[in-house]
């Protein structure tokens, strides 16, 4: 039976990567990029802040105190766009079927070789080759026969590594591998199979599917297939967009009504900036809370004509923040979210508006 | 409390009272209808905390009192009892009972002193307006209210007067794709009120009263409430505490291109082309204009096309435009006349119309991109 040729290709620490291209001073030096405030989030840790056990998602304080020397460097997202659209140029000259996860991240289906290189482990070397060249950074490759392996492997010899899983490996690589590593097993899920004695892709497939259904529920048949090397998800290239959007957390926990209004308009800047460029269109508008106690609430509204402005982002956001007034606790974290989404495609018929 | 009424009196009131109350109410008291008896018969009201509407009706007192019950199961019950039955109302022991021939009903009932109340104090505003025009006011003008809960300034009608020689009142409804005003001599009274946006639940309510009403509607007014008087009802509503846009900037003065077409043939042409859009896809009708013809045309991408040829009197260049057919048809069905003016620019342009300049009412429609 021939199988697929899926390539996972991910950029190495990418943003902090990008700063340390193009600052030299940055370079050997243990880079985040984020904001060093007391509410701060790392974005990116460069490898030389990762061997102190910075990490992205990490709160900046946390990154301070592992790593006294960590430098700090403010996003430049911009940059990082630019820098993906020069990678994705490199993918389109292999194939068509390019599903991007995020700006470093793309999976690619090479099943076809057009450009007749023969094996999708040459096609991998060819393309970090060329984003090195054309970028000044690293990227690392995982070949495999479905997007599951593929992306495991990318991870395998980072940074600046290949590694190719062949179908008869699969099965192996995948038994060995600690379940953390699974795609969708968090620390909750990870503690909940170590209490029941599963610590490897070995243990997990070795249970009875109707066990794991009654301990993981829907998620037990991904789980299963997964930990026998099976995932028949096709690389989508025409994946549509759900939802887009953005969030804010705060120096401080606020609670007044001022406070938070005036805390949404940076939320609604954000958030616009991303629906304008992802010339999405969206009547359903989600308001995200996290109070103090970190309990999350969020509150949305469906308008009957798009949101097509950041006057109608703020004016949804304002009327979703005044439904929550006056808040039982101090706010930590505000969100935008668009969801609903079509992409306004030119020449449709759409209602124009009176400028009023 | 005690007291005797027509079966059809109480039905009547009940049916005026009870649409204000909201099907689902997180306070329990907003479900009930407050009635009160005394010398001159029963009061009855109910009210969503923005709206209140109060009916007066006669009855026979045998002992004064009030009392709430649930106003959509009274309802139900006045509903179902026989025709000319005579209903009795009686509370005793936190239970009002309603007595109709055999038929006998047990209700629990909560505390007067609970029911909110809007005071209809400090109205300074006050005249009178025929039903009729109330009627025309709130028919020409509420189709285009705006249901965009963010834009809740637009959520309503704005009223207001304008001085200068010919003093007019002034209504004006707009979503942001149509805009419609009509205006009336300012009445008696009128002068100097202040800017109002009365809400769409409160213009579809007391459209239910005139229903039934004739002759005058008193209105008293502030800047925050509105009363309407008709008949035996009074309904009182908070007014949207917002600043409505200002509009007159997007009626346009210098249109070039006159159209003027029958009104019946246009919007039946119209209503026949949109047989076929069958889906909330497909809005658009293409208008062709060309030399004292337009040409009618639907295109749905799952049904097909259809087009009507409509005889017309234009003389300027050729060009298609696009609108909304739902929209225009909505306005020819309020321009009451056999002819309409349409005054266009271009296909991207805010298109007025109206029959004939000095007609009290226009319309202003955007057009569609097709």
């Amino acid at each position: 039976m021939t199988h697929r040729r899926i390539i996972h290709v991910d950029m190495d620490a990418f943003y902090a990567s990008v700063e340390q291209r193009d600052d030299p001073g940055l370079r050997g030096r243990p880079v985040a990029v984020g904001s060093a405030q007391a509410r701060g989030v790392v974005a990116a840790a460069s490898y030389e802040a990762r061997a102190f056990g910075v990490r992205s998602a990490m709160a900046s304080v946390t990154a301070l105190r592992r790593c006294p020397a960590l430098v700090f460097v403010p996003p430049r997202f911009d940059v990082y766009r630019a820098v993906s659209l020069q990678i994705r140029a490199i993918f389109a000259d292999y194939t068509d079927l390019i599903e991007p996860l995020s700006l470093d991240e793309a999976y690619l289906d090479v099943t076809e070789d057009r450009r007749g290189i023969g094996s999708a482990t040459a096609i991998a070397t060819e393309i970090r080759a060329r984003i090195r060249e054309t970028t000044g950074l690293t990227a690392s490759a995982g070949v495999s026969y479905n997007k599951f392996i593929a992306k495991l492997a990318s991870d395998q010899n980072k940074p600046d590594g290949l590694c190719v899983i062949k179908p008869a490996q699969g099965p192996a690589f995948v038994a060995a591998l600690p379940v953390k590593r699974f795609h969708g097993v968090g620390p909750v899920t990870a503690a909940k199979m170590a209490r029941l004695g599963i610590l490897t892709g070995a243990d997990l497939r070795d249970r009875d599917l109707d066990q794991l259904t009654r301990q993981f529920g829907s998620s037990a048949g991904y789980f299963h297939r997964a930990a026998h090397g099976h995932d028949d998800r096709p690389v989508r290239s025409d994946r549509p967009l759900k939802s887009v959007g953005a969030e804010r957390t705060f120096d401080r926990d606020l609670a007044s009504e001022p406070d938070l209004l005036a805390a949404l308009d940076p939320v609604v800047d954000a958030a616009w900036r991303r629906i304008e460029r992802s010339s999405a269109t969206g009547r359903t508008l989600t308001l995200k809370v996290k109070f103090a106690d970190f309990r999350i609430i969020s509150r949305s509204m469906t308008r009957t004509t798009p949101i097509a402005s950041r006057d109608d982002v703020a004016s949804a956001g304002a009327m979703l923040l005044r439904a929550l007034l006056p808040v039982p606790m101090g706010v930590r974290l505000l969100g935008l979210t668009l969801s609903g989404l079509g992409t306004a495609t030119p020449g449709e018929p759409a209602d124009l508006a009176l400028d009023i | 409390m005690k007291a005797t009424v027509e079966r059809a009196t109480l039905l009547r009131c009940l049916g005026h009272v009870q649409s204000v109350v909201e099907r689902r109410n997180t306070i329990p008291i907003l479900s009930n209808v407050l009635i009160e008896a005394d010398g001159d018969g029963l009061r009855l009201m109910a009210t969503d905390l923005d709206l209140q509407v109060v009916e007066t009706i006669a009855a026979t007192v045998a002992s004064p009192g009030a009392t709430t019950v649930s106003a959509h199961t009274l309802f139900d019950i006045a509903r179902k009892l026989p025709e000319g039955a005579q209903v009795e109302l009686a509370v005793a022991n936190e239970k009002m009972t309603v007595v109709a021939g055999r038929a006998r009903f047990s209700l629990a009932t909560l505390k007067r002193d609970d029911f909110p109340v809007i005071a209809e104090t400090d109205l300074p505003t006050a005249f009178t307006l025929p039903a009729a025009t109330l009627r025309q006011l709130i028919d020409g003008t509420r189709f285009a209210i705006s249901t965009e809960e963010t834009r809740y300034y637009l959520n309503g009608i704005f009223l207001h007067v304008v001085d200068g020689t010919e003093p007019k009142l002034r209504a004006v409804a707009t979503d942001g794709h149509r805009l419609a005003r009509i205006e009336f001599d300012r009445p008696e009274g009128a002068g100097g009120m202040p800017d109002i946006i009365v809400p769409r639940k409160c213009v579809a309510e007391i459209r239910k009263l005139l229903d039934e009403a004739d002759g005058d509607v008193a209105v008293s007014l502030s800047a925050s409430k509105i009363r309407f008087k008709l008949g035996t009802a009074t309904l009182t509503s908070k007014l949207i505490d917002g600043t409505f846009p200002d509009y007159s900037r997007v009626i346009p003065t210098a249109n070039d291109k006159l159209l003027k077409i029958d009104v019946k043939s246009l919007s039946e042409g119209v209503d026949r082309v949109a047989a076929i859009a069958t889906t909330e896809k497909t809005r658009a009708v293409k208008i062709a204009l060309g030399r004292d013809k337009v040409t009618l045309s639907v295109t749905s991408p799952e049904n097909g096309t259809a087009a009507e040829e409509v005889p017309a009197d234009y003389t300027s260049p050729e060009f298609e435009v696009g609108f909304n057919y739902r929209y225009l048809l909505d306005i020819l069905a309020q321009v009451g006349s056999d002819q309409v003016d349409i005054h266009l620019a271009d296909a991207a342009a805010p298109t007025l119309i109206r029959t004939g300049d000095a007609s009290n009412a226009l319309y202003v429609l955007m057009p569609m991109r097709v």
